[in-house]
């Protein structure tokens, strides 16, 4: 057969044309794509997000969070599965408005990135766009041009498609209009309150409610399953201060690494500048040189007032007012002719005209430190603690290893690992069985959810046993044991019993309160009113802070045909009952009109949201959205 | 042909004999395939020079939306719907244009602008277009063509911004029970949202002020049913 292939080559060459063409058309991607495994993040129409990008995502976001909360940040907070579902709907909303954008043909042109780029202001150079500055700033964040163009291509397409729909929002003019009206009208009320406490002499609870309650509600009284551990710390910490460094072994070290405490020569000058540019053209330099010409025959003339001629010429601002005076420093720290030229110097000395970039400089050598080694007893004790970091560091490697055997095969005590290696056997407080995540930095080196699990575990608990050597952060080991454990339980009746019967009476009397506030409700709605009203208040939506909100919701929620109009409230968390008389409604007379533009503002942004969330949801039902549930709510990966 | 051996030739000539029969159906089916192919490509091409200039039109049209030009703005929505209707360009320089005549107090421009993405756009763009217009068909009191352009089919993430705007209609008309029940439908809407075809930006949180807003417009209505 592979004959008749070879012999008729024609027919071969054709079918491989068609191949070929295939791919040329259709690109070769489409064969590629596609072969991921079962673990990508979610599919959005024909396309994958794939792990790596969902785990770049999500750093980005904590890298993010921990910039703006400092210290305060703690990843365990940040990595949930509620913030991972966020991510991941972010990245699939993202990939669904380039499709879109990429069905659309949509794109950003050449000329249009160009604009972006040489337009950002953190770009330009005396107001002119720097290829080095952008090309530097680009590289800070660890990208080259090329991707990163690529990158805001790609951004700047889906800006397309998210501003003409988000930021075009209109919202009528007679919506804002009746919305300003809701919130600007005031209602004039009165209230009676009906608080549990009146109710209190009236409230009989059975003999046995506490009793009920406390049987048909176990659960609130169960006390956890308690752990007291004693436990035992190796760390660096802990063996540096048995490392002992001879004076012998500084000196050795002092000796060998000599070139660490050298000190390299520094020294000082006063310069006078007159500024050119270096991309200035030479009519101007040669001016600019003449005038330091000028000055220098004046220094020459009187190298003693040097200073004074400096405040007087130097257009150097920062050391003009110095007398030019620009303090020690090193090499590498000023431009190179200007470091040239004061190294050669000698003490004293004033130079002749010296070009760099930033224009003409004329120098006075004002003082030397010569190059010099630092004296052993000047950073012996920098040596020291070098050393002993070093030998502890040797020792825990030794005793890392010694330490999690001992643990393990004198399981039924830490007092032979504590002894020999010098450690203090530490006694925690009861340590409850579930303890949140973020709870775990208080509780110091216990704090560590592998180690908390091998405490609460049937070996550690029945067996008696020591836990195995955990590290807990690097370089530090712990090993505990229980020393004492309370099972899970349910605290006595007794002891509740009186918590039991204020919470049911305070139930109770807000109950009474809120049957008493019904009644006179229904007594005013049939038209007799006898009550003692107080506290008339003027309230409205915007300025509704003397009544609780759910008073608020009902007043304004209450059918104002007639007036008076009357509503009751039950008050949140037992809090009694209270009843409000609608005496007079001050419908807003006026539109004000600032007023009503900032709300339009308001309205608009909101309208236009909501518009870009519905535009967005309709994109996840035209594309296939999947998102892959388990990837996103485990914590491995 | 001598070098050929019984067994090739006779394949040799089964080949041929396949080939007589078939060979005018595959060549026609070859040439069609291709001319399909070039065809395609040809209309790839034409799209994507078509939207390139589009691209061009939109650019002009944003750079004028932020120098507030207006006859700049018309002329260059009018170019993008003239010339270049079937692109994508057309509807999103529509709704851009919209916005901005809108605010620049021509209302009759921007009404036009969303009519015709209303007409002529397509899903999601033309569910906007429509809900926009109805709200600009509202200012002019132009109460039944507001509820004729509401009233269109709509993918269901604009359900709540359309009863919304429902609501608003009817109760600039007076017509308190319609209203309320446009609002407790929209409310009822903006519920349904977190359970599925939801994005990042419609959890429950983020339309809490939106909520809260038509809840009040419900609330006002008094407790009337």
């Amino acid at each position: 057969m592979f004959d008749a292939v070879r012999n008729n080559k024609r027919i071969v060459q054709g079918f491989l044309f068609l191949i070929a063409i295939s791919f040329t058309l259709f690109g070769v991607d489409s064969y590629v794509r596609g072969t991921g495994a079962g673990t990508d993040v979610a599919t959005v129409g024909d396309g994958k997000i794939t792990q790596q990008q969902f785990q770049q995502s999500l750093r980005g976001q904590m890298d993010r969070a921990r910039q703006q909360m400092g210290p305060s940040f703690k990843q365990e907070l940040f990595d949930t599965p509620e913030m991972r579902l966020a991510v991941v709907n972010s990245l699939v909303d993202q990939r669904l408005l380039l499709l879109e954008a990429y069905k659309g043909r949509l794109g950003a042109s050449n000329d249009m990135l160009v604009d972006i780029i040489s337009n950002m202001p953190s770009l330009k150079e005396n107001g002119q766009f720097s290829q080095s500055r952008y090309e530097a700033a680009v590289r800070a964040q660890g990208m080259s041009t090329e991707p990163f163009e690529a990158q805001l291509r790609q951004a700047l397409t889906m800006q397309q498609l998210v501003g003409a729909v988000a930021d075009t929002g209109i919202v009528s003019a007679t919506s804002t209009a009746m919305m300003l009206r809701i919130q600007s009208e005031e209602r004039q009320v009165a209230e009676i309150r009906y608080a549990p406490e009146q109710f209190a002499s009236e409230v009989k609870l059975a003999d046995d409610a506490a009793r009920r309650f406390y049987d048909e509600n176990q659960k609130l009284f169960q006390t956890p399953e308690l752990v007291r551990a004693e436990f035992v710390v190796l760390s660096l910490d802990n063996l540096l201060s048995q490392v002992a460094v001879s004076d012998s072994e500084v000196k050795q070290w002092y000796e060998s690494h000599k070139d660490r405490y050298q000190q390299a020569e520094e020294r000082r000058a006063s310069h006078i500048l007159i500024t050119v540019n270096a991309s200035a053209p030479d009519a101007e330099k040669a001016k600019a040189k003449a005038k330091a010409e000028e000055v220098l025959k004046e220094v020459q003339k009187t190298p003693a007032k040097f200073a004074e001629l400096a405040k007087k010429h130097s257009q150097d601002p920062g050391s003009a007012v110095n007398g030019g005076d620009l303090g020690f420093f090193g090499r590498g720290m000023m431009v190179k002719p200007f470091e040239e030229s004061v190294f050669s110097q000698k003490d004293g000395q004033i130079s002749g005209l010296v070009q760099s970039d930033f224009g003409f400089h004329i120098i006075k050598l004002t003082g030397i430190k010569a190059a010099k080694l630092k004296p052993l007893e000047e950073v012996r004790a920098e040596i020291e603690g070098e050393l002993k970091r070093q030998g502890a560091q040797r020792r825990y490697v030794e005793a890392a290893e010694a330490f999690t055997n001992m643990v393990y095969e004198q399981s039924e005590s830490l007092n032979p690992v504590a002894e020999k290696f010098k450690l203090q056997l530490q006694q925690s407080k009861f340590l409850p069985k579930e303890i949140p995540a973020q709870a775990l930095p208080s509780l110091g080196p216990l704090g560590n959810e592998k180690l908390l699990a091998a405490l609460f575990s049937e070996d550690a608990i029945k067996n008696k046993r020591n836990t195995d050597a955990v590290e807990v952060v690097q370089n530090t080991l712990v090993a505990a044991r229980v020393a004492e454990h309370k099972p899970a339980a349910i605290r006595a009746f007794d002891t509740v019993r009186a918590d039991i019967e204020t919470m049911l009476k305070s139930k109770e009397a807000s109950a009474l309160a809120k049957r008493r506030g019904d009644d006179r409700l229904a007594e005013l709605k049939s038209g007799s009113d006898k009550l003692n009203w107080a506290l008339v208040k003027n309230v409205s939506r915007l300025q509704g802070k003397q009544v609780v909100p759910e008073a608020l919701r009902a007043i304004f929620r209450a059918d104002i045909q007639k007036l008076p109009a009357y509503v009751g409230v039950e008050l949140p968390s037992n809090g009694g009952y209270a009843l409000y008389k609608i005496m007079a409604v001050k419908p807003l007379d006026k539109l004000d009109e600032s007023k009503q533009r900032v709300l339009q503002n308001d309205y608009t942004a909101m309208a236009a949201q909501e518009d870009f969330a519905a535009y967005l949801a309709g994109l996840r039902q035209r594309y296939k959205v999947e998102i892959n549930k388990a990837v996103v709510e485990s914590k491995d990966r | 042909m001598a070098t050929y051996d019984l067994e090739e030739q006779e394949q040799l000539a089964e080949i041929k004999a396949w080939w007589k029969q078939y060979g005018n159906l595959v060549t026609g089916i070859v040439i069609a395939a291709s001319i399909g192919v070039l065809l395609w490509q040809g209309w790839s091409w034409y799209q994507s020079n078509q939207a390139a200039k589009a691209s061009a039109v939109y650019a002009v049209l944003q750079r004028a939306t932020l120098d507030r030009d207006t006859q700049k703005i018309k002329s260059a929505a009018g170019e993008l719907v003239e010339k270049f209707g079937s692109a994508a360009y057309a509807p999103l320089g529509a709704l851009t244009a919209a916005k901005a005549l809108h605010e620049s107090g021509d209302t009759k421009s921007a009404k036009a602008q969303l009519n015709w993405v209303a007409d002529n756009g397509h899903d999601e763009l033309r569910d906007i277009g429509r809900l926009r217009l109805a709200a600009l068909l509202l200012d002019e009191k132009a109460y039944d063509e507001a509820l004729k352009a509401l009233s269109a089919s709509h993918g269901s993430g604009f359900d709540a911004r359309f009863s919304e705007l429902k609501g608003d209609v009817y109760a600039a008309q007076g017509k308190k029970t319609e209203a309320s029940a446009a609002y407790a439908a929209a409310l009822a809407k903006l519920g349904d949202t977190s359970k599925e075809g939801k994005s990042t930006l419609q959890s429950q949180q983020a339309n809490a002020p939106y909520r809260e807003m038509i809840q009040q417009k419900l609330d006002s209505l008094g407790d009337a049913k």
